[in-house]
């Protein structure tokens, strides 16, 4: 009996290890595709060892607008960040403190309509305004996620904060925007980091939005990776080094903030 | 009278005085973020229903027309929206019943202390945040039908000729959802995860004294406790498989024969592609209510049971 339970155990955590591990693979995939040759990728049964090639990453590298894109991609995604997060925590704040849950249904419904909903209006005033293909309207695209994200994010990390700490700075004379700023800021942190790096995942992943209201010069990584498909030949080491240079900052910025990864998501990372 | 005057004025002094000394101070707090709210989110919204009622079209300079809702009743008689709609509804469907077992299968698999948990746990967050895209067309590379690494794996286990997924009516949605389910059945897990960490023992080690086995627990407890956070995780995933279409746009782009056109991708065509900006207000309205009903319908599920 005793031992029977021990196999089981056992063998259970088997199994995780396998399934999990049996997830990672298009991770390796891509990773092993990227230092492959052309002759390595186009064997088959498919080779697990070869010897690596660092000239898809050189490929990739060398095209200038490559690193063109990583910047776009950084812009859009620190700026839509930045001012999601100077906009939420304030509203956030209001949110926690004065129970203002009206607010939160609005958002709700951001969280259940679909991108293009937004994205055929917003394409058609950018081109009244001129803004297609400028950095304003792609920045601007993305607040319809990130700062939904950061306002539920942060109501959860403001409502951990003792409001006796805020009332104390109240009383000393400071102003409510003080007692914002000078107490409950710095006690949340680490959830402004969490929340902003959730934010700027959210963003660098994007692609709808990025697809319509960018031109050749303010394209993002998700859009410009596309460009490695063409119709009739398809540069297979090239994709999988771009699509390992898009993918794996990202899977490290997500290990920091791991706890908070699922609430990220449940408050509207992602619009289809 | 004189009693009755003073109280009346004093019952109007009140919600005067109240006004007065109204604290504006939320409002002041909310009052940017509601605007960029207005302008990105609201603004749109209801431009959006404006153009639904308009033959409006991208191309050429014809002026906008009014036309009632003229561009949703040609809906219903326009096949490829009806179609996407339906293949929309297959795709969702199985996405359910696909993810939503095998994520509490992960979550139950994790449950107990192993060595190494963490570090699985760790690595489920991956699927998740990796960039769809980039993750769809390693996919695309992988599903191969001539060298990729999924037929040789089914050569592996004996399935020498398998689907020409992608390229196969009748198989590509569900290649498709597949993809889909690699990236979001581990959210699933994880939620199913932190529920059953939140579940009380004392029912358990109480079904255990009294005999029940592993299946008789989790059929009468884990499964009716857990219920709740299940249907979180339902709502979330039916809210984003209705609406797919990152991977369906870089990995079949509606193909073969629109046989993988989602009704967010046909919306995307026909909208932005075509230029019938009218036309695809209307589809995009149609998902809206769609999503907010099957979400509502799930929500309204949650609070029956």
């Amino acid at each position: 009996m005793r031992r029977g339970a021990r196999l089981r155990r056992a063998g259970r955590a088997i199994a995780a290890w396998i399934v999990v591990l049996g997830l990672m693979l298009p991770f390796l995939w891509m990773v092993l595709g990227s230092f492959k040759t052309a002759r390595d990728f186009l064997s088959y049964p498919p080779v697990w060892v070869f010897v690596p090639t660092l000239d898809n990453y050189a490929q990739v590298f060398a095209d200038n607008a490559f690193a063109r894109y990583v910047l776009n991609s950084t812009i859009v995604a620190a700026g839509s960040t930045g001012i999601g997060l100077l906009l939420g925590i304030p509203a956030a704040y209001a949110m926690a403190r004065w129970r203002r849950t009206a607010v939160g249904i609005v958002l709700l419904a951001a969280r259940m309509a679909p991108g293009i909903a937004f994205l055929i209006p917003l394409f058609i005033a950018c081109l009244e305004l001129h803004l297609v293909g400028g950095y304003t309207s792609l920045i601007a695209s993305h607040l319809i996620f990130t700062l939904p994200l950061a306002v539920w994010m942060m109501v959860g990390f403001i409502e951990a904060v003792p409001v006796e700490l805020e009332q104390a700075a109240l009383i000393d004379g400071c102003s409510v925007p003080g007692a914002l700023l000078r107490v409950t800021v710095p006690l949340t942190r680490q959830g402004i980091a969490a929340t902003a790096i959730l934010a700027f995942i959210a963003s660098w992943n994007n692609f709808l939005f990025a697809l319509v209201l960018s031109n050749d010069n303010t394209k993002t990584l998700p859009v410009a990776v596309l460009g490695y498909i063409g119709y009739n030949s398809i540069q297979w080491g090239a994709l999988m080094a771009a699509a390992s240079v898009i993918t794996l900052p990202v899977l490290a910025l997500a290990l920091c903030v791991q706890r908070f990864i699922v609430r990220g998501l449940v408050s509207g990372a992602v619009t289809g | 009278m004189v009693a009755l005057a003073t109280r009346r004025a004093d019952a109007a002094a009140v919600p005067r005085r109240r006004k007065w000394r109204r604290d504006w101070t939320p409002d002041l707090l909310l009052a940017p973020a509601l605007i960029a709210v207005a302008a990105v989110m609201g603004f749109p919204l209801v431009y959006l229903v404006y153009m639904s009622l308009h033959k409006w079209a991208l191309i050429g300079y014809a002026a906008p027309e009014f036309v009632g809702v003229a561009n949703f009743t040609a809906l219903l008689d326009d096949d490829r929206f009806t179609g996407s709609l339906w293949r929309t509804l297959y795709f969702t469907a199985l996405g359910l019943v696909t993810n939503l077992p095998a994520g509490l299968g992960i979550a139950l698999l994790l449950n107990r202390e192993f060595f190494g948990r963490s570090v699985l746990r760790a690595l489920l967050i991956f699927p998740m945040v990796a960039t769809p895209v980039a993750m769809g067309l390693v996919w695309v590379v992988m599903l191969d039908p001539s060298l990729g690494i999924v037929r040789y794996l089914f050569g592996l286990v004996g399935i020498a000729n398998p689907p020409l997924w992608l390229s196969d009516t009748d198989w590509v949605v569900p290649t498709l959802v597949a993809v889909d389910g690699w990236m979001w059945t581990p959210m699933v897990a994880l939620i199913c995860s932190a529920g059953l960490a939140s579940l009380p023992t004392e029912p358990f080690e109480a079904a255990i004294v009294d005999g029940a086995s592993a299946w008789q627990r989790f059929r009468y407890l884990t499964l009716p406790l857990l219920m709740p956070i299940l249907l979180v995780a339902a709502m979330l995933r039916l809210m984003d498989l209705l609406k797919v279409i990152d991977i369906v746009y870089v990995m079949t782009g509606g193909g073969p024969a629109h046989a993988s056109e989602t009704i967010n991708l046909y919306n995307y065509l026909v909208a932005l592609s075509y230029g019938k900006i009218g036309y695809g207000a209307a589809v995009a309205l149609v998902l809206f209510a769609l999503v907010l009903a099957a979400t509502l319908g799930l929500v309204r599920l949650r609070s029956a049971s």
